[in-house]
């Protein structure tokens, strides 16, 4: 079993580091935000392949496994 | 704020992948996976590495201002080598034999060991005589398989406010051996003028295995572990049945920090239960019967090894956390995206993944962006490459509670560290008109472990893969053609042919179409001779040539899909190219009155295969590419020529996987991906409207330019003609009617290559022939609003009359489904 109190420790960061501080971005400042090469995700067909390789191949991938994704028994 | 939103939305690794494209955009990607070759350390590998073709298609569709639709389909083949077990070199796991004269190695998962007093194996000559010395390395055990198809489809439904979204999702994922069912939830809210998002979600999968235990290692694995979950076949095979489920929730955060950063940082959990088993490996333990040890060394052991299945936890909870910094670097008006990502589970593996891209337009609508990964992960607690055990095995008789209660020896869960990198190009045709290629090269390596400690050298491997993605926006697309221009293209669609006809109309001056095709037959049901339907006993004596039949096809299926791009330099030429896709499966069964197997090649080693399994193929198919030339252009007459070629891309050396010491050969013809050889394909189409009347006519041809193709044969010449009459029911939706006839050759030539004829589908004289069909059709195009200029058309083709070259099964019919837009 997961030790609760550790994996929340270990997991702090993640959930706090958002709230670093943020200034205020008028949204007539947001051009640059807005590119497409700034979105998060700019090829999201090709990052779905490429999570599927990894993770056909990877432990590590479960955590998100929300999108069926297959056996990967090879 | 496109953008953000989209950012918003994809936290990689802890959202569901929602809408994450633009409104109303399309995609089709084309994707390949090929992996290096194992090191044997001393054997040759027989086998071809893994390889996976895949292809997927995904849409956004803008249903109200506000209730957005997704829609995901992938389907990949795969085929190739594959670890099975892990043993110490002098296991011979690999070793070559040729009792059957045919060269090749079988995986040998059954065997003796001979140990030294601290358990090191020691070497010996490989008959049993110890040549001195030990031998610690370790190698895999390779397997090789037949092609194998996934197929998945998934959709979203969202709802989005002004300051929050909503989604619900679902999707199945269906391969022979292993389904998979998911629905999801999601959610996001916006704070503090959109510079805050919080998003969530949750998801829960059912799956449920059903594997055949792989035929030519059966006899020598120990299921026992697994008897209340096996089913027997009448084959003789065994198939293991499981099932699990998957809850998952994940929480994401994303801030814009200033007006050229922003972060991102989410955890999620998933919580697993059932069977997690990979199926198909076993792993190796080395017996140490007290009784036998008049055969050990002095001071040393003497080991049977046997090959168990392998044993994990039915319980898995997974916990993992990211955090993503994206900088905007105003000099180069580029991105520099950093990802870290850690993963915790309770099977004791922690993993760090770090990703790091760039992203540089370089002008006139190019882009490049470099990116590098690494990954580093534990080995699980149980994981081991082999076990020793103290104890006898008598067939099948030993004490199980003396071994781990888990045990695995799949790489996956060693320890280790993949340093990957690659690079995606992207190009931007006309607002709206993206094509990315994207190719990554991927090394996985014991030695590349975070703090060192990992697996051996022998578990290393290497993979690169290619891509390519077609995105059609057409709401940036509308909103860049003028209002004439789109009336013209309504016009020119108004008089549509039936969605099987290709090359039926031309785009004026630099008009540009791109389009999807799909295409779907099926045969099924009896065989033929000719017109004549036949019983078994026929076609075992002579639907083979020379020899007896053993096997018929019971049903064929056929998906083809393909991209059909168009573009028109002048009113009187059109250039068009047409990449395909396409997967193929078959089910056999035994034919009544056939002789005994041991008459059959290989003493029929393969038919229990062929008749439990059905064989599937996949992969890209030949590339089209044409020249449309018009001739007249009369008013309500239309006539244009077209001449062709198709580039064979396509694989025809296809093989079945080895069995039984004996070769596969190469999958029969009519399973083989393209024709092998270079093709002409003119054509000439007229075609004429009036009123709400249309109608038309062709005539084309397929001349293959090659003797034979790489493996030995070249199939039939095609000659078509077809006709038809349209008829507009509205303003929008037409329906059609049309007649084909169709003559094929046989196959000239054959295999120069092994093939196993077990049946009417391996002698090239049993294909071709004489078809009539009659096809109905309905045409559909969108008047007005966002889609306004898009066309579909769907058409199902009827068989009629066949008259088959040799002995055929019979056609069921086949279904022809197009879309287009043209601007």
């Amino acid at each position: 079993m997961l030790n609760t109190r550790k994996a929340l420790l270990a997991f702090l960061p993640f959930l706090t580091a958002g709230l670093l501080g943020c200034a205020e971005v008028a949204p007539w400042e947001r051009g640059n935000l807005a590119k497409p090469h700034m979105a998060l995700e700019p090829y999201p067909m090709q990052s779905t392949l490429r999570a599927h390789n990894y993770s056909s191949r990877e432990a590590a991938a479960g955590g998100n496994a929300a999108e069926g994704g297959g056996c990967g028994c090879y | 704020m496109q953008a953000l939103t989209a950012a918003a939305l994809t936290l990689p690794g802890l959202m569901l992948p929602p809408a994450q494209a633009a409104d109303e955009e399309f995609g089709v990607q084309y994707g390949h996976y090929q992996e290096g070759e194992r090191e044997l350390f001393g054997v040759e590998s027989k086998f071809r590495p893994i390889e996976v073709d895949s292809l997927q298609g995904s849409g956004n569709i803008k249903i109200t201002d506000r209730v957005k639709f997704n829609f995901n389909y992938t389907q990949d083949t795969w085929s190739g080598a594959t670890p099975v077990a892990t043993a110490p070199l002098d296991m011979r796991g690999n070793r070559t034999v040729s009792p059957d004269v045919v060269t090749g190695a079988t995986p040998i998962i059954n065997g003796e060991l001979f140990f030294d007093s601290q358990l090191n194996p020691l070497r010996t000559d490989g008959f049993g005589a110890l040549v001195g010395g030990t031998d610690s390395q370790l190698v895999h055990t390779l397997s090789s398989a037949s092609p194998e198809t996934r197929k998945q489809g998934s959709f979203k439904l969202g709802y989005e406010w002004d300051e929050a979204a909503a989604d619900v999702g679902g999707g199945i994922s269906l391969e022979d051996d292993y389904e998979s069912r998911f629905v999801n939830l999601g959610g996001r809210l916006d704070f503090n003028q959109k510079l805050t998002t919080l998003s969530g979600g949750l998801s829960y999968t059912s799956s449920d295995t059903k594997a055949r235990m792989d035929h030519d290692i059966l006899p020598y694995v120990d299921t026992g572990n697994y008897d209340s979950q096996i089913e027997r076949t009448g084959e003789g095979g065994k198939i293991i049945h499981g099932d699990r489920k998957d809850w998952g929730a994940h929480l994401g955060f994303s801030q814009v920090l200033n007006k050229n950063a922003l972060i991102e940082t989410g955890i999620g959990y998933t919580y697993s239960h059932g069977y997690m088993e990979n199926p198909y490996k076993v792993v190796e333990v080395a017996f140490i019967d007290p009784e036998q040890q008049f055969r050990a060394p002095v001071d040393g052991y003497f080991a049977n090894v046997q090959a168990l299945l392998e044993q994990r936890p039915n319980v898995r909870h997974q916990l993992n956390g990211n955090l993503g910094y994206k900088q905007y670097i105003e000099a180069f008006d580029a991105a520099l995206h950093f990802n870290y990502r850690y993963y915790h589970d309770d099977w004791g593996i922690n993993a760090h993944t770090f990703e790091s891209d760039w992203a540089q337009p370089l002008g006139h609508g190019w882009s490049v962006t470099p990116r590098i990964r690494y990954y580093s992960q534990d080995a699980a607690d149980f994981y081991i490459p082999y076990l020793v055990s103290q104890q006898a095995y008598d067939l099948g008789q030993f004490n199980r509670n003396r071994l781990p209660a888990n045990f695995s020896s799949d790489h996956r869960l060693s320890g280790y560290g993949a340093l990957s990198g690659g690079v995606t190009v992207s190009k931007q045709f006309a607002k709206g008109v993206n094509l990315d290629l994207g190719f990554e090269y991927y090394t996985h390596q014991g030695g590349l472990k975070l703090g060192g400690g990992g697996e051996g050298d022998y578990t290393d491997f290497d993979f690169w893969t290619v891509n390519g993605a077609l995105k059609v926006n057409l709401e940036a697309l509308v909103s860049s053609s003028d209002h004439s221009s789109h009336a013209h293209h309504q016009h020119q669609h108004g008089a549509m042919a039936p969605a099987g006809v290709m090359f039926d109309h031309m785009l004026s001056k630099d008009g540009f179409m791109v389009g999807y095709r799909y295409m779907y037959s099926s045969q099924g049901g009896d065989m033929l001779h000719g017109s004549n339907l036949v019983g078994d006993q026929t076609i075992v004596a002579n639907g083979c040539g020379p020899n007896s039949c053993f096997v018929k096809p019971n049903s064929m299926a056929m998906h083809m899909h393909m991209l059909d791009i168009m573009y028109a330099p002048t009113d009187w030429l059109n250039l068009m190219v047409m990449p395909q896709f396409m997967d193929m499966s078959m089910t056999m069964r035994r034919l009544n009155g056939a002789p005994p197997d041991s008459e059959a090649p290989d003493d029929g080693v393969h038919i229990p295969h062929h008749v439990e399994n059905g064989h599937e193929t996949g992969g890209i198919s030949d590339m089209g590419v044409y020249a449309l030339f018009k001739v007249l252009d009369a008013g309500h007459h239309h006539l244009h020529m077209g001449l062709g070629l198709s580039i064979p891309f396509g694989d025809v050396d296809i093989e079945l996987r080895r069995n039984h010491k004996a070769e596969g050969g190469l999958i029969h013809y009519g399973m083989q991906l393209g024709s092998g050889t270079l093709d002409f394909k003119p054509s000439v189409t007229y075609t004429g409207n009036y009123d709400s009347w249309s109608w038309g006519a062709q005539l084309n041809g397929t001349k293959r330019l090659e003797k034979s193709g790489e493996t030995g044969y070249r199939l039939g010449d095609i000659f078509q003609t077809t006709a038809w009459g349209g008829y507009n029911l509205t303003h929008w939706l037409s329906a059609n009617v049309r007649g084909v006839y169709t003559v094929q050759g046989a196959i000239d030539g054959q295999f120069n290559q092994y093939i196993d004829q077990l049946g009417p589908m391996d002698y090239p004289n049993n294909y071709g022939g004489r078809f009539w069909d009659v096809g109905f059709g309905l045409n559909a195009t969108v008047p007005g609003g966002d889609l306004a200029g898009n066309t579909l058309g769907v058409e199902w083709l009827q068989p009629v009359g066949t008259d088959y070259n040799g002995y055929q099964l019979d056609r069921d019919g086949s279904l022809s489904a197009t879309w287009h837009y043209a601007f």
